[in-house]
């Protein structure tokens, strides 16, 4: 049997092994190495506990046996293989199941607790270990996206962004467990499909089916805003259906021709909007211009950027996930199609800490956690088959 | 002979000589004239008289001559030349013409003269007379022995016998021998220089210092052409160029004048190979029997199957000549000659070329491709759809009795309305400003608000519609209007408009207040026009053409498109006339969709570039409804250009089993159909700016999903209304969204 010589490196000191070549066989798969690393492991340490690895040749994840994939790569086999090693992503089990009512929109968490919003018009706040602690009801329709604002032990400040064409801001008193609905942020003449906070936790921004994108301040105060009224409309009615005090947009960027179907902060000054009429649009917040766009072919359903390699990714109705620079100014500007999903991609999302990894939920029922590293043909590095419809 | 010959002339010489000086000096003149004019002179009466000295004369005369040319007896000449001075020794040239005192010139001159010439006293020389008659002349022959070597000197006219060397040497020179007796042509050839290479050179002269030294000379010669290379003066040589340059000459024939035809070689065609019939030793059933023979002898030549009668002979040797070879080699060779041939141009067509050119479906993207959605929660199958203007909200309509609207971009059901019967139609009103449904239930059409969207729109739709104020004077109407109750008014039911009859459809106008249904009835009430801002109804068409199918609204125009079961008939509403009637070339129109405005060629796949580049376009171009397309039961899709024809420009028979619904795409080249068959299939269809350019119609995609439920497939098909995306409804009881 063929053996190869390979050395094994780790970023990770807790797994270091020492630096000397080792033979292994050539036909050796992920599995085999991983035994192996362990056994060194635990040669040198009584108390190791197994530990599935995975492993990178060149900045490429091995998929298939090391000799095969050497001569795919083009990697000599008589010289010296470096190879390092990672922890294995493992598929999460499901630990606990949050059960709603109706379908979820939107979920974001944070170390304490977990936002969600709801089809049923609410917005609903839980326990990491899946206690209800809150419900926020006030909308008239279907909550659409939530976000938290800000979080300190006493209160913390929320959005949720509903189809009845408004934007709660609340204020959830932790110990005391009530909430409150500080502002109504009206404007929007549209489903609000999407919500973002930025950095400075003092700005929101929104975007709408009514091709708007408006950004509005996050800071609670207890003034009104004055309205423009619909001049027809019993003011009566209003004052009734109101719930907190009335905000009116900072600004509003108009410019899409489709609906907006997410938002983000890239930067400090800076909004991303994905929408139905296949573009990407950067905006300057300050300014409230159009600082570019990127087109695409189709509607795009989600979008997510990374400070980390500062590029967006995008998911989108023909099942695919691109990644785009959004800095490049020549054509090119897709960097790298991800494929594998069989239904539209309606989320995509960088990971804060890893700049390769990107996670994508698809209609087809099925969480993806992907590394952008492997070029030639994608990695999934796990699937999550979990939800049924 | 000789000897006597010798003597005389030794004498004649003496005599010659003698003559000659006095020929020159004094007296000798009339010798030599007699002698000369011997067969010339006859009129001269001189010669005649002194015609005795003639016989002297020419002895004397022929003497010296002889001894000159022969030039053979040297002693003589020696013995004599020491009485004679010998000044004239050496030149005898003169000596020869010593008597003829004109020189070399044609003698025909002095032809009519007696004399030829004159003597250095200015006299004549006269010829010697030349009277002789035949007789004499005969008489002369006879007698003179030595006549067979007198000849004529034309010089002088003197007669001279010739001496035997002369004969000799006449004789020699006519058997082509050298003229000497004494030369001889073979003598042994010496070679002065051998033909062998010899070791030593033929001087022995040392080498001069100068060829060992080098020459000044040259030296100054050739740095003078070196300098002029230097100088460029002197260019080198250019290179010869050895391409030979050659001539086409048969560049610019034409191919077809007589000579080309030449070269289209037509062979003759081949003769028959022999058969077995032929053979000297056929098989037995070849050969002819009796009567078989006595019938080839009764038909007539032309007509015989085989003409010569195959006969067995023992062996080849046996077989007689064939008496008709010739016969059919000339037979043969008439008809090569006299029958024209000529190359019969196969045809010769690939059956891929008469496909018309389509270009490939995946350069027509964007088309629905995948399913993308399914729409669940009707229980039964959904007979319609309906999406909203603004591409946010789809409705459908089915058999279990509701009206379903959906989010499109979740599948999530957002109302359920209940409507009590089964929905036939549903049509979402196509103004974006106005949020109403109209929904078929029955023999009533619901005008439904479905409170989704822009609160300000359903509002202030709402509130249109509550601000109808009934005129004073009760019209008959066909129909009854019929506000909703409270409790219907809380489901979304504004109005209700009761018909007679059940209906089958409702469709809007294009501004959103007209709207038109079509009940099932065969009278002249099937299709009744309705305004909603009045209430009010009308009927427009006096008599019935028929079982009218569905109606449509141009999306622009006041015309009225009305589908019979064989027809489509578009109707002008302002004039109130028939303009144009279509046929369908089917047999049961089940659908009908109209070409809807701004989908421009040029850019039809793009539209929003298209917008960019037409900024302002008050009529869209091609103008809409200039192209109509019709399901029909019988599987078929016709695609009517209005402007071509009222047949149908293209017959699409894709689908396998009847049509259920046909639509366009609002912007995009795209138009969908429905079957039973459980399929929707979309085709690109590109209309073009250009008027001369037909459409384009190339079906790119089937789409499936659907199962069958009670032999039924696809039931409606709709476009969204911005998106390459497209709905269709199913009988399994599913909405599907195909991207």
């Amino acid at each position: 049997m063929a053996q190869l010589t390979a050395r094994f490196r780790t970023e990770n000191p807790r797994y270091a092994v020492e630096d000397v070549p080792f033979s292994v066989p050539a036909a050796s798969e992920t599995a085999d190495l991983s035994h192996l690393i362990n056994k060194l492991l635990a040669a040198r340490g009584a108390d190791h506990k197994y530990v599935e690895f995975d492993f990178l040749i060149q900045g490429q994840f091995l998929r298939v046996p090391l000799v095969t994939h050497m001569e795919m790569e083009n990697i000599s086999t008589e010289e010296v293989v470096e190879i390092e090693y990672v922890e294995k992503y493992m598929a999460p089990q499901p630990e606990e199941c949050i059960f709603h009512d109706d379908w979820i929109s939107s979920v974001q968490a944070t170390e304490e607790w977990i936002l969600t919003g709801c089809y049923d018009q609410t917005a609903r706040i839980w326990s990491l270990e899946g206690k209800s602690i809150m419900t926020i009801a006030g909308h008239t329709e279907v909550v659409k996206d939530v976000a938290w604002v800000k979080q300190d032990s006493l209160s913390c400040l929320l959005i949720s962004a509903s189809m009845d064409q408004t934007i709660l801001l609340w204020e959830w008193n932790v110990e005391k467990n009530k909430v409150k609905a500080l502002h109504c942020c009206r404007g929007h003449a549209g489903s609000v499909d999407s919500v973002a906070v930025d950095c400075t936790r003092t700005k929101f921004c929104s975007g709408s089916w009514d091709k708007m994108l408006k950004i509005w301040s996050a800071v609670p105060t207890d003034e009104e805003d004055e309205m423009e009224e619909a001049a027809n409309r019993p003011r009566k009615k209003q004052k009734t259906e109101q719930l907190g005090l009335t905000r009116t947009p900072l600004a509003t960027l108009s410019g899409h021709t489709e609906a907006i179907s997410s938002v983000l902060w890239s930067d400090a000054e800076e909004i991303c909007s994905a929408s139905w009429d296949h573009t990407i649009k950067l905006w300057d917040a300050e300014t409230g211009g159009l600082k570019s766009t990127l087109t695409g072919n189709k509607v795009f359903n989600s979008v997510s950027y990374s400070p980390l390699c500062r590029r967006l990714a995008s998911g989108s109705t023909d099942r695919h996930i691109r990644l785009w620079d959004p800095r490049s100014k020549d054509g090119s500007l897709v960097l790298l199609s991800l494929t594998s999903h069989t239904g539209w991609v309606t989320s995509v999302k960088w990971s804060p800490t890893h700049e390769h990894q990107l996670i994508s939920g698809s209609l087809d029922n099925i969480v993806k956690l992907w590394d952008t590293r492997r070029c030639r043909q994608q990695t999934v590095l796990l699937q999550i088959p979990s939800h049924s419809l | 002979m000789e000897q006597p010959l010798e003597l005389e002339s030794d004498d004649d010489l003496t005599d010659s000589e003698e003559s000659v000086y006095s020929g020159l000096e004094d007296s000798g003149s009339d010798s030599t004239n007699s002698s000369a004019a011997e067969e010339e002179e006859e009129e001269e009466d001189e010669g005649e008289q002194e015609e005795p000295s003639n016989g002297a004369a020419p002895k004397v005369k022929g003497a010296p001559r002889k001894s000159k040319a022969l030039g053979a007896d040297p002693p003589l000449k020696d013995s004599e030349g020491l009485s004679v001075p010998d000044e004239y020794e050496e030149d005898s040239s003169d000596e020869e013409d010593i008597r003829n005192t004109v020189g070399n010139i044609p003698m025909e001159w002095y032809q009519d003269f007696p004399h030829i010439g004159y003597d250095l006293e200015g006299k004549r020389i006269y010829k010697p007379i030349r009277n002789k008659d035949e007789l004499d002349k005969f008489l002369e022959k006879m007698e003179n022995p030595d006549y067979w070597r007198t000849v004529q000197d034309k010089m002088t006219g003197a007669d001279i016998k010739l001496t035997d060397e002369q004969v000799d040497l006449v004789h020699r020179l006519q058997k082509g021998q050298f003229g000497d007796v004494h030369f001889n042509p073979y003598e042994p050839a010496i070679d002065f220089f051998t033909h062998e290479v010899m070791i030593h050179p033929v001087t022995n002269r040392p080498a001069d210092k100068r060829s060992f030294i080098p020459s000044l000379i040259e030296k100054e010669k050739v740095s003078k052409l070196v300098h002029a290379i230097k100088m460029g003066w002197i260019k080198p040589r250019k290179p010869k160029e050895d391409t030979p340059t050659y001539y086409d000459l048969w560049a610019h024939e034409d191919p077809n004048s007589i000579l080309g035809r030449h070269k289209m070689h037509v062979p003759a065609p081949k003769m028959k190979l022999p058969g077995h019939e032929e053979s000297y030793n056929p098989p037995p059933e070849y050969l002819l029997s009796e009567e078989e023979k006595l019938a080839w002898e009764q038909q007539e030549p032309a007509e015989r199957r085989l003409n010569f009668v195959p006969q067995q002979y023992r062996c080849l040797r046996a077989v007689p000549g064939y008496p008709r070879f010739i016969h059919e080699r000339f037979e043969r060779c008439l008809d090569l000659y006299l029958c024209p041939r000529q190359r019969k141009m196969r045809v010769n067509v690939d059956p891929e070329d008469l496909i018309p050119k389509l270009p490939k479906p995946r350069d027509l993207q964007p088309f629905p491709t995948t399913q993308a959605l399914v729409y669940r929660g009707h229980s039964s199958l959904v007979r319609c759809l309906s999406v909203s203007p603004s591409g946010q909200w789809l409705a459908s309509g089915s058999d279990d009795g509701t009206v379903r609207f959906w989010e499109v971009c979740t599948a999530r059901c957002m109302k359920t309305l209940p409507v009590g019967g089964v929905v036939k139609s549903i049509a979402w009103n196509p103004n974006p400003t106005i949020c109403l449904v109209a929904v078929c239930v029955e023999q009533s059409v619901l005008l439904v608000n479905p409170c989704l969207g822009d609160k300000l729109l359903y509002g202030a739709t709402d509130q249109v519609l509550e601000s109808y104020v009934p005129p004073e004077e009760e019209r008959v109407q066909p129909v009854q209007w019929v506000t909703a109750t409270s409790e219907e008014h809380s489901r979304g039911i504004r109005l209700t408009v009761q018909h007679s009859k059940a209906l089958k459809q409702v469709t809007w106008h294009g501004k959103g207040d007209y709207f038109a249904t079509v009940v099932a009835d065969n009278s002249n009430m099937q299709v009744l026009i309705h305004q909603t801002s009045k209430r009010w109804s009308q009927n427009p068409f006096r008599k019935s053409k028929g079982l009218v199918q569905c109606v449509l609204f141009h999306p622009i125009r006041p015309y009225f498109f009305v589908a019979t079961q064989r027809y489509v008939r578009v109707y002008n509403l302002l004039k109130q006339e028939l303009t144009k009637k279509l046929m369908a070339n089917c047999k049961w129109v089940s659908s009908m969709a109209i070409h809807p405005a701004g989908t421009d060629g040029g850019a039809g796949t793009v539209p929003k570039v298209m917008c960019g580049v037409h900024p302002v376009m008050d009529v869209p171009f091609p103008p809409p409804g200039d192209n109509v397309i019709c399901g029909s039961y019988d599987s078929k899709l016709a695609w009517f250009d209005l402007d071509l024809s009222t047949r149908p420009y293209q017959l699409l028979r894709h689908h396998r089993k009847a049509l259920r619904s046909v639509a366009f795409h609002k912007h995009y080249p795209l138009f969908a159909s429905g079957s039973d068959d459980g399929t929707v299939i979309v085709c690109h269809g590109m209309v073009y700016n250009d008027l001369l350019q037909n459409p384009l119609l190339v079906p790119v995609k089937v789409l499936k999903g659907h199962t069958l439920t009670m032999d039924l497939g696809v039931l409606d098909v709709v476009f969204h209304p911005t998106q390459p995306w497209v709905f269709s409804s199913g009988a399994d009881g599913t909405v599907r969204l195909y991207t």
